[in-house]
């Protein structure tokens, strides 16, 4: 019972958050990050083919112990409540721009929303999906925002790399300049920075290269 | 809007979350392409829908016309355009710019919209599935720093503080002196002064207790001739002295007192 195969499985057991390739090298004295790897990898095979109800996820950087998609109705029914306080469509738009854009100020979300974000940023905080990552260099220096490994975690997501490529760039616009004339300039640069090699434009990808 | 505070918004505007939540809605109903935004056909349709709507948000009212601000502006230049021929759906560079201002938002909305749903199927998956979210393991010794932010710390120290207030301190009371002990108290001052003010045994603080066990002590020693009270005035402090049936040394024979002896004069 002390294979390393079981301690790691006790190891997922008993973590809340997603353990580290470096963390379970470290534990269990491993000569590698591969071979705790490679141990994962045994136990997920293990789980697999014994048909437990458990399985293990990548996600956030390390490895979780969770249950499988069959069992959740009759967890839900041992919850005695519905699985979770599902987030709301603008808290998702919302979530999305941070995600992709991170990190990235509240006068920067607002303008790709078109509204106000307050509410909605604090209720993601709240929720420790995203975090302050410090202050803008831009007048009123307004906080910063990225997501969070709950974030992660939450959405099943390895990293943010596993989020689907947007179909073109984002590009957020500039907060409203005064002058028009700024605000022109302002789509100039934007559109004059934006670097097609770094992005792979889709279909809606042409609709913003004629921009320029 | 469903976990965001907008008390403002009417049950209409409710499905959509802002100038260009309903732009992009008008242009997909109206199948347009994005690029080339139609301003007059929505520049009307978005007015008419605006027309339907009632906000009690200013915030959000205002954010609704400034993009039909935008709107009639563009509008407005197309009805004078550059080369005087007017009906063609053509603007000058600056309104052009505008509009491809425009043209862009709306995409880059539409492609956070789709990146919004792309999340909710995601969440949706993750929602079948339970893993530990508290740990059955001791806490680390080492809080790891970056799992910490502002908005934490000032959560806790608010909460911190509600939790104060909740609380409210507790008065621990002193052991209440007995009349007793307070008629010793008052004897052994008489015996090295004629008189002394009722305040001055009673303490300043005016603690309740504190004054009632010592007005009973005075009263009794009233009765049993021991001192004597007189208040020149309504409130006015009580001056106490010796009782002058009751010889000193009787006095200091019956108490046990702890109070110190005047100078000169050993027990």
């Amino acid at each position: 019972m002390t294979e390393p195969i079981d301690i790691l499985e006790a190891l997922l057991f008993a973590s809340d958050s997603p353990v580290e390739t470096a963390t379970i090298r470290e534990v269990l004295a491993l000569p590698s990050a591969e071979a705790a790897r490679t141990l994962v990898e045994a136990l997920t095979a293990r789980l697999r083919d014994e048909g437990r109800a458990l399985q293990i996820m990548e996600v956030g950087g390390g490895f979780r112990l969770v249950t499988r998609p069959e069992v959740a109705p009759w967890l839900v029914k041992l919850a005695r409540a519905r699985t979770r306080q599902r987030l709301s469509r603008p808290s998702l738009e919302t979530l999305a721009i941070i995600a992709y854009r991170q990190p990235v100020s509240r006068p920067e979300v607002d303008a790709v929303r078109g509204v106000n974000s307050d509410a909605v940023l604090d209720n993601l905080l709240e929720r420790r999906l995203i975090r302050i990552a410090g202050r803008k260099d831009s007048p009123g220096r307004p906080f910063l925002y990225e997501t969070t490994r709950e974030f992660l975690v939450a959405f099943g997501l390895r990293d943010v790399a596993d989020l689907p490529k947007p179909d073109g760039e984002l590009i957020i616009p500039e907060p409203p300049a005064p002058e028009g004339e700024a605000q022109g300039e302002l789509a100039k640069e934007l559109a004059g920075a934006a670097d097609p090699s770094q992005q792979d434009p889709g279909p809606g990808g042409t609709e913003l290269a004629s921009r320029g | 809007m469903t976990d965001v505070a907008a008390p403002g918004l009417t049950v209409r505007v409710e499905a959509f979350e802002g100038p260009l939540d309903l732009l992009l809605h008008l242009c997909r109903t109206s199948e347009v392409d994005l690029s080339r935004l139609p301003i007059r056909a929505v520049t009307d349709q978005y007015l008419a829908h605006l027309e339907s709507v009632q906000f009690q948000d200013l915030e959000t009212a205002g954010s609704f016309m400034v993009m039909a601000a935008t709107l009639i502006y563009l509008k407005s230049k197309l009805l004078l355009p550059p080369t005087g021929e007017p009906g063609e759906d053509e603007l000058d560079p600056e309104g052009e710019l505008l509009r491809q201002e425009l043209a862009a938002r709306l995409a880059e909305y539409a492609r956070v919209k789709t990146l919004g749903a792309w999340l909710a199927g995601r969440e949706a998956e993750q929602a079948l599935l339970f893993g530990r979210t508290t740990a059955e393991l001791p806490p680390p010794e080492e809080i790891p720093l970056q799992d910490l932010s502002v908005h934490l710390l000032t959560r806790a120290i608010n909460r911190l503080i509600e939790d104060q207030k909740r609380e409210r301190p507790r008065e621990v009371e002193p052991n209440p002196i007995s009349v007793l002990e307070r008629m010793g108290e008052i004897m052994s001052l008489l015996r090295s002064t004629w008189s002394l003010l009722f305040s001055s045994v009673a303490g300043g603080d005016r603690v309740r207790a504190e004054w009632v066990v010592t007005l009973l002590a005075l009263l009794e020693m009233v009765r049993l001739g021991q001192a004597r009270a007189r208040q020149s005035e309504l409130f006015g402090d009580i001056v106490i002295e010796r009782g002058s049936d009751v010889p000193v040394g009787v006095a200091a024979g019956e108490t046990d007192d702890p109070a110190p002896m005047p100078e000169g004069e050993p027990a």
